[in-house]
């Protein structure tokens, strides 16, 4: 297993944002994490690439409130639920944040050399960073362009491959399809589909159900911060009430 | 030309200050009231070194910044780093640190106005004018210390790791980017600048206890009106506000006397007419 959460509990004062998750991802997987709104999705990428703990770290210094965060994480044979949120990326598991959050006022060039940030060896970016351009060449033809200007559609394929110049062994990609228009929601999920065959695994957490079933391995299906069903997008369809209740379809 | 000049090297003065007031502002959030309180200590440092211990100007120069750079660190590791989320402890903190170095001066070196010797004597004259050398080095100088720190920033790894921990601190930490670190080797950067705009003032200005006081407004002003967190518009707004005091001075009968409250006048009008300054960022709601 490439990754293994178990029994992972946040909570934020009193409001239980995850109760007791555990699931794994193996090696070359594409693992989909699907649910409604406030399910918990994005708190459970957080909370594995470090971010719960960071902000958890920021609230008691700052007396404003208190995160409760419980569990383990495991990720290539090694417990990361101790490790800070930057040491975390170093060892490979790379969070692509909700809401992209390019870097806006910097270029677009300097938005992916961030990404590439731990590597100390320029030539090893230099390569990372002409894989990134053939995956999203786009990107090369606006590499001096103001993030910020980028469309939306840019914007998250910057983000993603800000994330790819992390060099990710599990790549964590938090709704990606968020504000596009179908036709490039379509695009950014074959590109997901690419990295992924590029033995790059990935931890996708969606709302499109209806796309996201047919390209990953695995489903879990989360509901008030639990997983509520699990298995392959035929499987997780045929279930009638599932189906209708928390899928929408 | 006297404006020029002086609008000149005063421009370029707030420009360093108020560039690296914004620096640590940006990259930890922290508002350093004390910033010019340590180019004061700076200024003093000189003023012992080249006086009392009769070392070369340059050295003197260079043990100040040392000197300044060392406080803050430490000031920032004991004082400001274990209160750095909470804003407005972080502001009295600051508050009081410059009151203790002000405290400080007077007892070592009583309330007395003291001088610094100019590095190079002598001035030529231009147009009438007179221009001294120490202006024309001290003016120099300060620009190629913003071009170094332009470079420091645009061109390298940790000024790329320090200005994206200024826009997204938490995306930034995805990134590899440890930001108590970073905000440690900005605040160094931050006061080491500071220390170096006190060394090379000294031998302009007078100096007193209270000399930090009203830098530090104008210094606001020139943040406030470039943008918050905005090195661009510190720097362009430093310059506006350089030429604006100097044009008061010069044009106004006992015009000195107004220069404070020109810049307080531009920064209430900025704050009313366009919070977020010149090019300022509005910051995106940290959740």
């Amino acid at each position: 297993m490439l990754l293994e959460i178990a029994h992972l509990t946040v909570r934020y004062e009193k409001a239980v944002l995850i109760n007791d998750l555990s699931l794994c991802v193996d090696t070359g997987e594409l693992v989909s994490l699907v649910g409604p709104n406030g399910a918990g999705k994005s708190t459970t990428l957080r909370a594995i690439s470090g971010l719960v703990a960071w902000e958890r770290e920021i609230k008691r210094r700052s007396t404003s409130g208190d995160i409760f965060l419980e569990g383990t994480v495991t990720f290539n044979g090694e417990r990361i639920d101790q490790i800070p949120a930057h040491e975390i990326v170093r060892r490979g598991l790379v969070l692509c944040p909700e809401r992209r959050r390019p870097f806006r006022e910097m270029t677009v060039l300097d938005n992916l050399l961030a990404g590439a940030y731990l590597q100390k060896d320029p030539k090893k970016s230099r390569e990372t960073l002409d894989k990134v351009y053939e995956l999203f060449p786009v990107l090369k033809q606006r590499s001096p362009q103001i993030a910020g200007t980028l469309s939306g559609g840019e914007q998250q394929m910057l983000a993603i491959g800000r994330a790819f110049m992390s060099e990710p062994k599990l790549l964590c990609i938090d709704e990606p399809s968020t504000g596009l228009a179908p036709r490039l929601r379509q695009e950014v999920f074959e590109k997901i589909s690419e990295i992924n065959r590029l033995g790059i695994t990935i931890l996708l957490v969606e709302q499109e159900v209806s796309l996201v079933f047919k390209m990953s391995c695995r489903n879990y299906v989360l509901s008030s911060g639990k997983i509520i069903a699990q298995g392959t997008g035929q499987q997780l369809i045929e279930d009638e009430v599932l189906r209708k209740t928390y899928l929408g379809l | 030309m006297n404006i020029i000049i002086t609008g000149l090297i005063t421009g370029s003065m707030l420009a360093l200050l108020a560039i690296s007031f914004s620096l640590i502002f940006g990259v930890a959030r922290i508002v350093n009231i004390a910033h010019t309180a340590f180019y004061m200590v700076a200024a003093y440092c000189i003023f012992s070194l080249t006086g009392k211990f009769g070392l070369n100007p340059i050295a003197g120069m260079m043990i100040a910044v040392v000197v300044v750079t060392v406080l803050g660190l430490l000031a920032y590791k004991f004082l400001i780093d274990p209160i750095r989320e909470h804003e407005a402890a972080v502001l009295i903190a600051t508050i009081a640190l410059a009151m203790i170095f002000q405290e400080a001066v007077m007892l070592i070196y009583t309330g007395d106005y003291r001088t610094v010797s100019a590095l190079i004597e002598g001035y030529f004259i231009v147009t009438g004018v007179k221009v001294f050398y120490q202006q024309v080095l001290t003016f120099g100088v300060v620009l190629v210390v913003l071009a170094l720190l332009w470079f420091l920033l645009m061109k390298t790894k940790l000024g790329l790791a320090i200005r994206s921990t200024a826009e997204d601190r938490e995306v930034a930490n995805l990134m590899g980017m440890n930001d108590s670190r970073l905000a440690m080797i900005t605040m160094g950067i931050s006061v080491a600048l500071a220390g170096f705009t006190g060394a090379v003032l000294a031998p302009l200005t007078v100096l007193s206890p209270f000399m930090w006081m009203e830098p530090l407004i104008i210094m606001m002003a020139v943040v406030v009106l470039g943008g918050l967190g905005s090195i661009k518009g510190s720097f362009v707004a430093a310059f506006i506000l350089g030429f604006t005091e100097a044009l008061v001075v010069f044009m106004i009968p006992k015009g000195a006397f107004l220069k404070g409250s020109v810049a307080l006048t531009i920064m209430i009008l900025v704050l009313l007419l366009r919070p977020e300054g010149l090019f300022g960022i509005s910051f995106e709601e940290e959740r």
